[in-house]
């Protein structure tokens, strides 16, 4: 899998793209304008991850241009400009998935691993992993021929870990995956530890094997 | 408070009433001495003219005891008396008052006694003359003074109304203009031209005032945006490193706690950031997504974003919709309000309590069960310090209150029966 970090903030870039090559994904990066543009006409990309205020130019001219060559990319924004009018634009342009400044790298990894799933034209949109087989359509998640029934939000916490596996996820991180923005309003996220005890019960009842791990103090790991 | 004009109207009026009250004596001296020296005057001549007429008559002897007589008996105002000749007399001037029989009052008489010589004899001549009484004349001058001033008075009062409403509206129309000034709204001020000199100097000093005012406002509101939006990259490289701290394996459990700890306070700082950007962007006022919002709907999907705190703190949370509520506002401001609101009646209600929300044509409210009332003055502002709670980011409900201000929406603060409440009504749209 290949992905274009357009981020001017080099540190940043860094730092996502040490996170996301622990997957089995090859990053690049651009820190201008003009070698984003470049990068993003000559090659093919499963996603870009593009920062909207670019040295140089504007983040949306980037995927004007490769919309208008047809180019099938996924592209997530990433930017400081939390407005909802960009959020709109970017969208409409042909953005995939929009992310607001500051995130967790987990919740970006999370929106990637979406992205890519939703670009690959799988007609069946099953992600297996082991045992579990989950229907993204359907949303249903079966451990062999056992249906699981899960909440909404144990069935978003399962794909937030599929999608970030051997990291350590913390509370907060999570919290904020299942409440968005409104999370940062709230001291306590104990609520967190009631689902995932929730799911890791119904998987381990349906015998899927204990990949969900609780880090002691700190959060939570799905090791595979 | 009295108004201006009626100031030195007062003062007017007062010093009108003494120099008038002073012009009765006065007047009456001055009146009393002309009349008595013209009567005197006249007696003087009239004197004259019997002593001539008598001597030109030729008149003696019995003719002229017999017109004296007749004179005597006659001429009411004056007599001829016979004297000894070794009686010489001076003239003299006399006042006396009388009884008058016909008119049943006392009557003031000025009289003049001298000595004539007709036909080489003197006889004694007093005239008198009835002058006015001094009661009367204050009596008429009071009167007509009285008058005077009481036309004087209700002059003073027309004009005094008249000048005010011409000359002070030009003071009105600048009031009203200020009255209605909100340097938050970021609206010139233009003043009428006026040709009264101090008011147009008024005007000029305000306008100088508020466009100075309102740079500087705008000044500290461009200051804050740029200083909140200068911390947000800090913030996101500050939030990458601890992720990325936290996923290293060499970490111990005592270092990965301390860095738990740091996203607590990072998490503040990023929401207080956050918000000091959406309040400069409501203040700057750049919202276009404005539709129709279903108030219900709003509140659903803000209840299962907050659902798992309502669930953790146990809280007894319900909905009454005691009709639609349907306004027109920006989605994202709508839904900034609603989130607020709600979250803020959870955050602030412990365990077990009672969170509910209510909605009409006319608004919606806000409640939640709480032990004592808040402080009304310091809730809305920024970052007043209303609880302990260090997630409070003290500008949620300055962020509502702005919000509702755009909007033209009333909100209200209310302490009723152990429940806070806060309420938004719309005003005419």
């Amino acid at each position: 899998m290949k992905i274009l970090v357009i981020e001017d903030e080099k540190e940043l870039a860094r730092d996502i793209v040490k996170y996301l090559s622990e997957e089995d994904y090859r990053c690049e990066t651009a820190s201008d304008f003009a070698t984003a543009k470049e990068k993003v006409s000559l090659y093919q990309y499963d996603c870009i991850l593009l920062d909207l205020m670019l040295p140089g130019g504007d983040g949306f001219d980037i995927l004007e241009h490769l919309r208008s060559q047809n180019k099938q990319d996924g592209v997530i924004i990433i930017s400081a400009k939390n407005t909802l009018e960009d959020k709109i634009k970017g969208l409409n342009i042909g953005a995939d998935d929009y992310l607001a400044k500051p995130f967790h790298h987990s919740e970006l990894a999370a929106r990637i691993h979406s992205v890519i799933r939703r670009k690959q034209f799988d007609p069946s949109n099953l992600i297996i992993q082991n045992e579990i087989k989950i229907d993204l359509l359907s949303k249903t998640v079966h451990i062999g021929n056992i249906a699981i029934l899960l909440t909404k939000k144990e069935y978003d916490l399962l794909l937030f870990f599929i999608g970030n596996k051997n990291r350590v996820l913390s509370k907060s991180a999570l919290a904020e995956h299942l409440s968005g923005d409104l999370a940062d309003m709230f001291d306590s996220h104990d609520f967190v530890y009631a689902h995932v005890k929730n799911l890791k019960k119904k998987l381990s009842e349906a015998g899927y094997g204990n990949y969900l791990k609780t880090m002691y103090g700190t959060g939570y790991k799905w090791e595979l | 408070m009295i108004k201006l004009l009626d100031k030195p109207f007062k003062a007017f009026t007062i010093y009108a009433m003494v120099i008038l009250l002073v012009s009765i004596p006065l007047y009456f001296l001055v009146v009393d001495w002309i009349w008595v020296t013209e009567i005197d005057d006249n007696h003087e001549i009239i004197m004259e003219r019997i002593e001539n007429r008598f001597e030109q008559a030729h008149v003696s002897g019995h003719d002229l005891e017999t017109i004296l007589h007749t004179w005597n008996t006659l001429q009411p105002s004056s007599s001829i008396m016979a004297i000894s000749e070794n009686i010489t007399r001076q003239d003299s001037i006399y006042e006396v008052t009388k009884y008058n029989e016909y008119e049943g009052e006392w009557d003031r008489f000025r009289g003049l006694q001298t000595v004539i010589q007709i036909d080489k004899k003197p006889y004694l001549l007093n005239i008198e003359t009835n002058v006015e009484e001094a009661y009367e004349t204050i009596f008429a001058i009071g009167l007509v003074t009285v008058v005077l001033y009481g036309i004087l008075v209700f002059g003073f009062i027309q004009l005094n109304r008249k000048i005010s409403k011409s000359v002070w509206d030009p003071f009105e129309s600048t009031l009203n203009k200020l009255k209605s000034f909100d340097l938050s709204m970021s609206k010139e001020v233009s003043f009428e031209p006026t040709d009264i000199e101090e008011f147009d100097a008024l005007n000029r000093t305000i306008s100088k005032l508020i466009s100075e005012n309102v740079s500087a406002y705008n000044q500290q509101k461009a200051f804050v945006a740029n200083a909140s939006h200068e911390l947000q990259t800090p913030i996101a490289l500050l939030k990458s490193k601890l992720d990325m701290l936290f996923q290293d394996e060499k970490l111990s459990s005592e270092q990965s706690e301390l860095v738990n700890a740091i996203q607590i306070p990072l998490a503040r700082l990023t929401r207080v950031n956050k918000n000091l950007l959406l309040l400069a962007r409501i203040d700057n006022s750049k919202f276009s997504d404005i539709s129709e919002i279903d108030f219900a709907e709003k509140v659903e999907k803000s209840e299962e974003l907050l659902q798992d705190y309502i669930v953790e703190k146990q809280l007894d949370f319900h909905k009454k919709a005691l009709g639609k509520c349907v306004f027109l506002c920006s989605k994202f401001l709508a839904e900034t309000v609603v989130n607020n609101l709600l979250s803020n009646a959870i955050r602030h209600t412990s365990k077990n309590g009672e969170v509910s929300v209510e909605w009409d044509e006319t608004g919606f409210s806000f409640k939640n069960s709480g032990n004592e009332a808040l402080n009304q003055d310091l809730l809305f502002k920024r970052f007043s310090i209303s609880t302990t709670e260090t997630t409070n980011s003290g500008l949620g409900l300055a962020i509502v209150k702005e919000i509702c201000k755009q909007n033209g929406w009333d909100i209200n603060y209310n302490f009723l029966d152990h429940f806070h409440i806060f309420s938004v009504r719309f005003g005419k749209f």
